[in-house]
């Protein structure tokens, strides 16, 4: 279930925390495994990550619930996390959140049809001062305006 | 102890420091209100209902985290209190679906109770409620999770008290849901003991559900006999029927908590398979008969096949009350006979050493190490077993002398795998190896014995304890060597300064055995079931499961010139082959008795309901046919001048030192295990225990080797059992763990 | 501006090793490992300072390090909270990003001061380009011999590393935080018992935010008096603020504490061209909002916030203008409360979901005159009763929201719309 790849990324974050604190890797080991079946999680995986760090099922299963960075549903190749909190709603997140749906024809929270984008609204990223602003993949995008909208979608492949 | 003085709504009272304010308050009868706070399990507060306003401090604090200090002033009821209980209460109910009227917890909910006391009339809540889907955790607790108040009491439960961690709360903020992982359900031998905890009408017993209203039935206290513990309950009954039983605390004996089986077995009473009026068998037809037809018969069929007594005997099951057993043996001895016995499952009855426990029940928390010879204790045992486990969660170490490794719920560190052939050389390396390190002379019967490395850790175990306990199991009870094994397992306590704990005999065995219901010089169990001899009682028998052979006991009893005579509950069939009457007795909670239990405390109990059909008490059914007999001595009126001079019998107590040496070595033997729901009638035919996991545990487990040997092969059936290839099991055994019947 | 953690966000490279050394960094360190800078000195020198828990609660840092009992036997444990999900706030991301190594030697200080040998910092999940800037000042710190065991034959043993966050903003709660480490599910413990005496796996531990340790380096080296003349009295130094919102030139900036707001909203580029300030959340979205008046009139510390009617938090400043529908901004708060809310505690867990909702009736125009008043008992029946202090953040822009904008509340109460034209 757990590529060994998977296992030996797994591995190193397991050797941070003190001898039979294997637990403490779950959060990265859910990351890597959701990464790996495309960016979301299954039942199946998460009993396997419990299983390889030997914890119980259920409180993988709780941390795979509480975090917002766990998907349980399929998810588009890239998912755009566009914030919608405080600043960047003064700063008209609102309304470049309706042109990204008008744009990519999907709505919040699902993903295309063809499966190269979602789009999740989300809390604060701790990144007001550049509102509005998303996060694709590891990177943030700031001081967002439609036509820079357009620019980072058509990179996008 | 009681070292602090506190203040709490300005009455003072004693408290421990460093012990929660709730506790305090709890034993002074002031009532705060609370759902998380759980005396038994860890401190969550997490549900607020409990905030008091404690002197000093500008926010409300919960009184079940908050911790006594001298000179502390609460206030359980003042503005600031009542303030902030008022507005929990409001918050758990505006999400709650106030389905009383249709809920099970109905009546005896602590939601309810509190919310007459605390809540507001009106709700001004219009937003829509939550629901939340509900799951199938199995066969014993129903789930309604909108019902929830995630008080966490169960996740908490699991986790800290039954050891495995089943139950969780997923999600977060208004979407946590408490749940098992995915459907895999709830598996714990314990795990009836949520619908207890939990305040609410979340989780409740399935097999209980929409059959009555609480506060329509009635609560008798009683007394569960499935095990050695003799659990403290109430049987609550309507109309005649048990209709749940719930937990009754009684610190010593099974602090607030009893194990499934003691809570779920009384479905078994209402079985269609229920032994309703009397039986006789006529030139080998069966038909009804009434008991003053039935009792001459049955009389008349015991005295026609007796000149002196001695070709008479009685067995009987380890359930029956200590009154069914005094006077069965009071009857046995009448007639002249000595044949008796309680023990039909044994391997060797003839094997006398009964090891004495030394320790109690509440004392078992506090040993350091446990060495454990024989037992699957969690299942066998399940209420000791949790006395040990909390003994380990406070730094005890377990070690164990077992065929096979368990499944436990706690870390056994030192696990000797040990076929039975084997136990007692073992046993002999770790006496010799105890007693080089105490420098000890030995016996001559160690000379031979060769001390492993193995048998010295077990050693070291017990010796570097100050506080040990040696638990002897019941998986003696099938192996030849018995009473060589006791023998060792009292000699190395003794040598270890260790304490003993014998749970081998279970039920009511230490009632059994306080009447004298085994042989001084006639027949014992194995004797008696292959003897010529010609009119039997068998009380409580169904040897299917109870006896150690019951093929061969079966055909012995069907003789031509055997008169059988048996008391059931249930109908059976093997009782039918054999029988030419069967008298109704009541089942469990239908007759008033007593069971002794493992700290030897006879705890009497009366009947919870009436017996079904025609049946009737099984003591008063003994004393009818000793009156008919002609028997002296059975002038009683009720049980309890039964008990009286039952209790009043010393047992012979001197038992003679058991040689220490072994029976004949055979390559391959087999630990026959009845599984826990399977261990008397009662259980065996409550459905709901029946479908958990744990009623359907059907295994020979066996090693890749010993199944080469065996030409076994995975699947295949042993003895009518599926074969498990794994390498849990010590070579030259199988381990068969099972529902079904025995099979020598 | 930018004196301390600031101090080298616009040189080359504020990143590296070098940059940081070359402004005196690692000096401190380098110092202790010699033997030459005592723990009763550090903690003098820290409680001189006057520096203040940069994570919200304000808590004098060097009492807290005091209270460990760093002559206890066994292991013990420093943690920096860099989980920064406050809206508003975005301060500890460029202290992550542009001056790492500042943290990782103001932890490692207090890791010698409390007898810990072990820390972990705490980045939220999202900070990937943070992240992986503080591994690469990890690796450079690892490489020079900084960090490791028995470091320089010193005696002195300190690892650090990094743990990463996956969403969930109750995660910067210190113990939600340290649950969150042990691989569970992020749900604040009780207290007391206090992480300095009960923490991680059970062990003693300090946790203090980044900026928090990013400030200790320097205090030491230039002395707890140097830090206290920065600030105003109880103010001690220099803080980063984030200014957001509708201000022309939205960024962080580390000020000296007691600054005008008037002079902060001026660095910030002002307000658009023709717009008006209306109301102020000074110290990110769970402090009470000001109207315009009482926050032109406040300096930025903490006690002159206070004396305003607010709380300097995390010195995140939201600004809005006249364009502000205050009904909507509220229940965005309200929404990001309720959707990050842990759900252990009954207030908060129902709570937070009760406020939303009345609230987004009254956005979805079928608000009822008892709103209000309901809004209102709702907020302080949470407040003061819940495990840890999001109950309270939760509540409390409720109160003052409602308290200084009632007419607009009112308005679309009535109207089911807003009192203003268009919000921004
Ligand atoms: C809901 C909640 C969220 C918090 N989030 C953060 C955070 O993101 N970063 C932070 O440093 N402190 C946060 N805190 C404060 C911490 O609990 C803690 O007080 C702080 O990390 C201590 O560090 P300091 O003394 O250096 O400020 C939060 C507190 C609460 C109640
Ligand atoms: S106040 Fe909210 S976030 Fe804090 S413990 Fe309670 S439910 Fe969790
Ligand atoms: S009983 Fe104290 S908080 Fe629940």
């Amino acid at each position: 279930m757990i590529s060994d790849q998977a296992k030996k990324e797994i591995d190193i974050w397991v050797a941070k925390y003190p001898t039979g604190r294997q637990s403490s890797a779950v959060m990265e080991a859910l990351k890597i495994v959701q990464a790996e079946n495309g960016g979301s999680l299954t039942n199946d995986l998460i009993k396997a990550v419990a299983d390889y760090l030997d914890m119980p099922r259920i409180n993988a299963q709780e941390v795979a619930t509480f975090y917002e960075n766990y998907n349980h549903k399929p998810v588009g190749k890239h998912v755009i996390r566009f914030c919608h909190n405080i600043s960047c709603m003064l700063n008209g997140a609102d309304d470049l959140i309706s042109y990204l749906e008008t744009k990519l024809g999907v709505k919040t929270g699902e993903a295309r049809k063809d499966g190269l984008v979602s789009v999740k609204k989300v809390e604060c990223l701790g990144a007001c001062v550049g509102a509005p602003m998303c996060q694709i993949g590891d990177k943030y995008f700031e001081n967002l305006t439609e036509q820079r909208i357009d620019e980072i979608l058509d990179g996008l492949k | 102890m009681v070292d602090i003085e506190i203040e709490i709504d300005g009455k003072v009272v004693h408290g421990n420091s460093g012990e929660s304010v709730i506790s305090i308050a709890d034993r002074e009868g002031i009532e705060i209100p609370r759902f998380c706070y759980h005396k038994k399990l860890s401190v969550s507060a997490n549900c607020r209902m409990c905030l008091i306003d404690i002197k000093g401090n500008p926010k409300p604090q919960p009184a079940c985290s908050t911790l006594a200090s001298a000179g502390m002033k609460l206030y359980t009821k003042n503005a600031k209190a009542k303030a902030a209980q008022k507005a929990v209460m409001e918050f758990l109910l505006i999400n709650h679906p106030l389905d009383c009227p249709i809920c099970d917890q109905g009546g005896e909910c602590e939601l309810q109770d509190v919310a007459m006391e605390y809540g507001s009339d009106v709700s001004v809540f219009n937003e829509g409620k939550r629901i939340v889907a509900d799951k199938d955790i199995g066969a014993l607790i129903h789930t309604d999770m909108t019902r929830c108040i995630h008080c966490t009491r169960c996740i908490r439960f699991g986790a800290e008290v039954a050891g495995i961690v089943e139950m969780g709360g997923t999600g977060r903020g208004e979407d946590l849901k408490i749940e098992p992982f995915l459907s895999e359900g709830i598996q714990s031998e314990l795990s009836g003991n949520m619908i207890d905890v939990c305040p609410v009408g979340a989780l409740t017993s399935k097999p209980f559900r929409f059959e009555v209203r609480s506060w329509q039935m009635n609560s008798i206290q009683s007394i569960a006999r499935h095990d050695l513990v003799g659990s403290n309950i109430f049987t609550q009954t309507h109309k005649g029927k048990v209709k749940r039983v719930v937990a009754r605390d009684n610190e010593s004996v099974n602090e607030t908590w009893i194990s499934d089986r003691d809570r779920f077995s009384y479905q078994g009473l209402a079985s269609e398979k229920r032994c309703l009026v009397p039986k006789i068998k006529v030139n080998n037809e069966w038909r009804e008969a009434s008991w003053q037809e039935a009792l001459d018969f049955a009389v008349n069929g015991i005295k026609n096949n007796n000149s002196d007594g001695s070709k008479f005997g009685a067995l009987t099951s380890k359930n029956a009350t200590l009154e069914e057993l005094y006077l069965l043996q009071k009857l046995t001895r009448g007639m002249g006979s000595d044949n008796l016995d309680y023990r039909s499952d044994f391997a060797n009855p003839a094997a006398a050493n009964i090891l004495k426990s030394s320790i109690s029940l509440a004392e078992l928390e506090d040993i350091d190490h446990a060495l454990i010879v024989g037992s699957h204790l969690r299942l066998e045992q399940p209420m000791i077993n949790h006395r040990i486990r909390k003994a380990t969660l406070n730094g005890a170490s377990v070690s164990a002398i077992n065929a096979q490794t368990f499944d436990s719920n706690y870390r056994i560190s030192n696990n000797l795998l040990t076929a039975p052939q084997n136990t007692l050389a073992t046993l002999s390396g770790v006496l010799k190896a105890v007693l080089n390190e105490a420098s000890e002379k030995q016996p001559d019967y160690l000379n031979s014995v060769v001390v492993e490395q193995a048998h010295k850790d077990i050693a070291d175990n017990l010796l570097n304890a100050e506080n040990a306990v040696v638990i002897l199991g019941e998986h003696v009870n099938g192996n030849p060597d018995s009473d060589g094994i006791s023998q060792l397992v009292k000699d190395i306590a003794e040598a270890s300064q260790a304490q003993t704990l014998n749970v081998s005999l279970t039920s009511n065995s230490l009632a059994a055995e306080q009447v004298g219901f085994r042989p001084v010089n006639g027949k014992n169990a194995l004797e008696i079931l292959a003897s010529d001899l010609n009119s039997f009682v068998m009380f409580d028998i169904y040897p299917d499961f109870d006896c150690f052979n019951p093929e061969s006991a079966i055909e012995n009893l069907s003789r031509s010139d055997a008169f059988v005579v048996s008391l059931n509950s249930f109908e059976d069939d093997s009782v039918l082959k054999y029988s030419d009457v069967v008298l109704p007795i009541a089942s469990f909670y239908e007759t008033s008795g007593t069971h002794v239990n493992i700290d030897n405390i006879s705890q009497s109990y009366s009947a919870s309901v009436k017996s079904a059909g025609d049946s009737k008490p099984g003591w008063k059914v003994i004393k009818v046919l000793a009156d008919l007999l002609e028997i002296q001595g059975f002038e009683f009126v009720d049980s309890c001048e039964v008990a009286d001079e039952a209790l009043s019998m010393t047992p012979s107590t001197s038992v003679a030192r058991a040689k220490i040496t072994g029976s004949e070595i055979p390559e391959i033997s087999t630990v026959w295990q009845c599984a826990p729901y399977s261990v008397d009638a009662l259980v065996r035919h409550s459905s709901s225990l029946q479908e958990t996991q744990i009623g359907q545990i059907n295994v020979a487990s066996v090693s890749k080797a010993t199944a080469k040997l065996l030409k076994l092969s995975e699947g295949d059936l042993f003895k009518g059992v599926p074969v498990n290839i794994n390498n849990s099991v010590a070579e030259g055994c199988v381990f068969v763990h099972t529902y079904q019947p025995r099979k020598c | 501006m930018n004196k301390v953690c600031f101090k080298n966000i616009n040189k080359d490279n504020p990143s590296s090793l070098a940059t940081y050394e070359a402004s005196g960094g690692y000096k401190v360190w380098r110092k202790i490992l010699k033997g030459e800078l005592s723990q009763g000195k550090i903690l003098d020198e820290l409680k001189t300072s006057g520096l203040r828990g940069r994570g919200g609660a304000g808590f004098p840092t060097g009492l807290k390090w005091s209270f460990m009992p760093r002559n206890q036997e066994g292991q013990k444990y420093v943690v920096c909270n860099s989980d920064e999900g406050e809206p508003g706030t975005c301060k500890d991301r460029d202290i992550l990003r542009f001056n790492p190594h500042a943290v990782i030697e103001g932890m490692a200080i207090a890791g010698y001061v409390m007898k810990a040998s072990v820390g972990y910092n705490y980045i939220r999940g999202e900070f990937m380009e943070p992240y992986y800037r503080f591994e690469e000042a990890l690796n450079e710190a690892y490489g020079a011999g900084l960090l490791g065991e028995d470091i320089n034959d010193s005696k002195i043993t300190f690892n650090l590393y990094t743990h990463l966050g996956a969403g969930a903003y109750i995660c910067g709660e210190e113990t939600a935080l340290l649950e969150s480490i042990e691989g569970k599910k992020g749900q604040p413990r009780f207290k007391p018992p206090f992480p300095a005496n009960v923490g991680l796996y059970g062990k003693p531990t300090t946790i203090n935010n980044t900026e928090s340790f990013a400030s200790v380096p320097d205090i030491l080296a230039k002395g707890g008096q140097w830090f206290a003349d920065l600030g105003v009295p109880n103010s001690g130094g220099c803080k980063l603020f984030s200014v957001t919102g509708h201000v022309n030139n939205p960024a962080n900036f580390e000020i000296p504490m007691g600054t005008p707001f008037s002079d902060l909203l001026e660095m910030a580029g002002g307000l658009r061209e023709g717009r008006k300030l209306k109301a102020v959340i000074p110290g990110g979205s769970s402090t009470p909002v000001l109207p315009a008046k009482a926050a032109l009139k406040m300096n930025m510390d903490y006690d002159s916030i206070d004396k305003a009617g607010s709380m300097l938090g995390a010195g995140s400043v939201i600004i809005m203008d006249d364009t502000t529908c205050m009904v909507k901004a509220l229940t965005r708060l309200a929404h990001f409360y309720y959707d990050e809310s842990c759900g252990q505690c009954t207030p908060c867990r129902e709570g937070t979901g009760w406020i939303y909702r009345v609230l987004k009736r009254i956005m979805d125009g079928h608000g009822k005159n008892e709103d209000l008043d309901l809004l209102l008992s709702v907020q302080d029946k949470i407040i003061g009763n819940t495990i840890c202090a999001l109950g309270d953040a939760a509540a409390m822009p409720v109160e003052s929201f409602i308290r200084h904008f009632r007419k607009e509340f009112e308005h679309y109460i009535k109207n089911g719309e807003s009192m203003v034209a268009k919000d921004g």
